[in-house]
C-alpha cells in the first residue's frame, strides 16, 4: 500500500525522532514476532532437511494437513457465497431488525472460539437440542469433518461478510441507478455492475476466511473430537504431537502452516493494492 | 403571457399551459401532470405540470432544495410521486419501474461503470437488450465518433477527464435511443472553462440527435444558454415557465426576477395608469389595465437597464438621485452600487466599458439615476383585492 506520507518538518536540521522511533519499533517487534517465527524455522531444519521431510510426510501429518485445507476450503466457499448474499440483503433492503441482524452476524468475532465450539456441541451433539432428534436416525454431525467445517464457518463468517458489506456500503448508488435507467433488471445490474466492483472484496474475504480457518484451534478441538487420522486438523496435530513430546513432528507442520499464512497474506496485500489502484 | 404575469403564484394547469407553451406544430414528447410529493411534513413537489416538445430542451432552474432533482428522479422512475402522472410519448409510465421507461439519465457524477471500458459502457444498454454483437459494435462505432472519443474507446473511465466522462455518459444513453434525456446538474463538477465549452458542445449535440432533454441546474447563466425554455422552481413549485428572454424580460414574480440574473426591486404606486417612483411618473409599459389607481407595486429593473449621470447632467428617464457607494471592475463591464435617496436599499447598475469611459464616476459622487426599461409586479404580500 502506498499511502501518502506527510512531509512536514518538525525540527530544524537533522530529525533524530525518525531513526530513533524506527529502531524502537524494530527492537520491540523482535521478541514479539520475528524471533518466535525464526525459531520455528531454525529448530525445524536444525537436524537437516531429510529429517524435516520425514516428519512432514508421515501419513498422520499428511492427513492432518489435507483435512485442514479441505475443511477450510469448504468453509471459505460457503462464506464468500453466503457472505455476499448477506451483505447484499443487509445493505440494499431496509427492514425492521436489520441492525440487530448485522450485530448478530458480526458477533462471532468477539466470542472466544472455545465458546463457539461448545455452543455447537450443545446444539448438534448427541445430547444437544437438535442432535438429540437426529441421533435416533443414525445422523451424527459432531466429531466429523462436517463439524469442523461448521465450526470454521461459525468463527470466520464475520470476516468475509464484513469485508464485502463495507464495499456495498461505500458503493456509489448512482451506478446501480444508472444501470436500472439504462434498462437492466435487478439481476443484470448485480451481475454486470455490482459484482465487478466486489471482486477484490470477495478475494480478500476468501483469503481472510481461509487463513483464519486453517489455523482454527479452539472450536475445532471441541467439535472434532481430535481423532488422529480421522478428525485431527493441522493445528490439533501440532498440539497433540507437542503433548506427546514429538517436537520435530509438531515443528514440521508448524513450518508449513507459517509459510501458508505468509503466502496468503502476501496475496492479500497484493490484491488490496490492485483494488486501491482501480 | 400578460394574463399570468401578475399573480404572485401561478398554478400552471396543463390545459392552460399547452396552447401558449408548446407550439402546436411540434409533437409533445413528454409531459408531467400534477406531480406532488411529500417527505414527512414537508411537501417537496406541489402540483408540478409541464410538457416538453420533440427535440426541445427544457431547463429546470432552482436553488438546492427547490425540488428540481426530485422532479427529474420522478420522471426517471427512481422516485415515486404521491400523486400525478408521467407521460412519455403518450404512454403513462408513472407506475413502471425505471428500467422499462427508456429514459436516459446523465448523473452528476456521470456514474460510468468503473470496471468497463468506454466501449463497454456505451454498449451496455444494447448488451442487456441482448442485441447481436455486430449490431452493438456498429452502434458503438457510430457513438464514439459522435462524441469524439474514438481514440479513447479502450480506456477505463478513471483514465478520462471530467468532460470526456460526461460524453461517454451521454453516448451510453443515446445507444438505446431514449425517449428523453435527463441531465442532473451535469456541469457541477467541472471548472468554469470546461463548463462553458461543454455547454456549447452538448447543445450542438442535442440539436443533432434531436432528442428532447431536461436539464436541472442552479446556474442561471447555464439555464439561459441551454434552455429552449426555462422553468424556475422554488419550494417545489413552478414560479414561471417560458422562453429565456421572456422570463428574463418579463419575470412573473420577484423570485424569478432576482434568481434569473440580478434585479433591482423598487417600490412604486399606480397613479392614473402610470407608475410613480420617487419624484417621477413613468409610463406603464404593458398590462396597465390590471392595476388600479393607488395600488402599491414593485418595479423590477435589471442593472443594465439603469442609467447613471453625474448630478446635474441629463440622464434618460431620471427618477431619483443617489450616491455611488462602490465600484467593481468586472472585465467587459463595471458594477456600480448606488445608495438611492428614496429607498434604504442600494441598487446595482452595470455599465459597459464604453459607457463607463464616457462618464467616469468615483465612489462618493452624487448621481442621477434613470430607468429605461422595467417590469411592474403586484407587490408580494400586499392584498391584491
Amino acid at each position: 500500500m502506498s499511502a501518502a506520507v506527510s512531509t512536514i518538518r518538525h525540527v530544524e536540521g537533522f530529525d533524530v525522532a525518525r531513526p530513533l522511533s524506527i529502531a524502537t519499533l524494530v527492537f520491540l517487534m523482535l521478541p514479539l514476532v520475528f524471533l518466535p517465527l525464526a525459531s520455528i524455522f531454525i529448530f525445524g531444519t536444525s537436524k537437516g532437511l531429510p529429517r524435516f521431510w520425514a516428519a512432514l510426510t508421515t501419513p498422520e501429518a499428511i492427513f492432518a494437513l489435507k483435512l485442514s485445507l479441505a475443511t477450510s476450503f469448504w468453509a471459505t466457499v460457503f462464506n464468500v457465497l453466503f457472505g455476499l448474499f448477506a451483505a447484499y440483503v443487509l445493505s440494499r433492503f431496509v427492514f425492521w431488525g436489520r441492525n440487530a441482524l448485522i450485530v448478530t452476524i458480526s458477533l462471532p468475532t468477539a466470542i472466544p472460539t472455545a465458546v463457539a465450539g461448545f455452543a455447537l456441541l450443545l446444539l448438534w451433539g448427541p445430547y444437544g437440542t437438535l442432535g438429540r432428534l437426529l441421533a435416533p436416525h443414525g445422523i451424527q454431525i459432531m466429531f466429523t469433518a462436517g463439524a469442523i467445517i461448521l465450526a470454521n464457518i461459525f468463527v470466520t463468517f464475520p470476516l468475509a461478510f464484513g469485508v464485502m458489506k463495507a464495499v456495498f456500503d461505500t458503493m456509489d448508488h448512482s451506478l446501480e441507478e444508472a444501470s436500472a435507467t439504462i434498462g437492466a433488471s435487478r439481476w443484470q445490474t448485480f451481475w454486470h455492475v455490482t459484482l465487478p466492483s466486489l471482486r477484490g472484496a470477495m478475494v480478500s474475504g476468501a483469503l481472510l476466511t481461509f487463513a483464519r480457518a486453517v489455523g482454527e484451534f479452539g472450536s475445532t478441538i471441541l467439535v472434532s473430537g481430535n481423532l488422529a487420522g480421522r478428525t485431527q486438523t493441522a493445528p490439533l496435530y501440532i498440539f497433540a504431537k507437542f503433548n506427546e513430546g514429538q517436537i520435530e513432528a509438531a515443528n514440521a507442520i508448524a513450518i508449513v502452516l507459517a509459510l501458508l499464512s505468509f503466502l496468503i497474506f502476501s496475496v492479500l496485500f497484493f490484491v488490496r493494492d490492485r483494488m486501491d489502484a482501480n | 403571457m400578460q394574463t399570468n404575469m401578475f399573480g404572485a403564484h401561478i398554478t400552471l394547469a396543463p390545459e392552460v399551459l399547452a396552447p401558449q407553451d408548446a407550439p402546436k406544430s411540434r409533437r409533445i414528447a413528454a409531459s408531467v401532470i400534477g406531480l406532488s410529493k411529500q417527505f414527512g411534513q414537508t411537501s417537496v413537489l406541489k402540483n408540478i405540470s409541464f410538457d416538453i416538445a420533440e427535440g426541445e430542451t427544457l431547463v429546470l432552474l432552482g436553488s438546492s432544495g427547490s425540488g428540481k432533482t426530485t422532479i427529474l428522479r420522478t420522471i426517471a422512475g427512481l422516485e415515486q410521486p404521491d400523486s400525478g402522472r408521467v407521460i412519455l410519448h403518450g404512454r403513462d409510465v408513472t407506475d413502471l419501474p425505471a428500467r422499462e421507461r427508456g429514459v436516459g439519465v446523465i448523473f452528476q457524477s456521470y456514474a460510468l461503470f468503473p470496471k468497463m471500458t468506454v466501449e463497454q459502457n456505451i454498449g451496455y444498454g444494447l448488451k442487456i437488450r441482448r442485441r447481436k454483437p455486430t449490431e452493438i459494435r456498429a452502434a458503438v462505432d457510430r457513438l464514439v465518433e459522435l462524441v469524439r472519443l474514438k481514440d479513447h474507446r479502450k480506456k477505463y473511465p478513471a483514465q478520462l477527464s471530467g468532460g470526456q466522462q460526461q460524453r461517454v455518459a451521454i453516448a451510453r444513453t443515446l445507444a438505446y435511443q431514449p425517449e428523453v434525456l435527463l441531465f442532473d446538474e451535469p456541469f457541477g463538477a467541472l471548472d468554469a472553462q470546461t463548463r462553458t465549452h461543454l455547454r456549447r458542445e452538448i447543445r450542438t449535440l442535442l440539436k443533432k440527435v434531436n432528442v428532447p432533454a431536461i436539464f436541472i441546474t442552479h446556474d442561471q447563466e447555464e439555464a439561459l444558454e441551454l434552455g429552449d425554455r426555462i422553468a424556475v422552481i422554488n419550494g417545489g413549485y413552478i414560479e414561471q415557465i417560458g422562453a429565456p428572454r421572456e422570463i428574463y424580460d418579463h419575470s412573473a414574480t420577484e423570485y424569478v426576477a432576482t434568481f434569473l440574473g440580478r434585479a433591482n426591486l423598487l417600490k412604486g404606486v399606480i397613479e392614473h395608469g402610470r407608475v410613480r417612483v420617487g419624484c417621477t411618473l413613468l409610463p406603464l409599459q404593458n398590462g396597465s389595465k390590471n392595476f388600479k389607481h393607488g395600488q402599491l407595486v414593485s418595479l423590477v429593473a435589471r442593472p443594465e437597464d439603469m442609467r447613471l449621470a453625474k448630478h446635474g447632467r441629463p440622464v434618460s428617464e431620471s427618477f431619483a438621485g443617489g450616491i455611488v457607494r462602490e465600484m467593481v471592475f468586472a472585465g467587459a463591464y463595471e458594477r456600480v452600487s448606488v445608495q438611492l435617496d428614496l429607498e434604504a436599499a442600494e441598487i446595482l447598475v452595470t455599465r459597459l466599458k464604453s459607457e463607463a469611459g464616457a462618464a467616469e464616476l468615483e465612489v462618493g459622487d452624487p448621481v442621477s439615476v434613470g430607468l429605461t426599461s422595467f417590469t411592474v409586479l403586484e407587490q408580494e404580500g400586499s392584498d391584491s383585492l
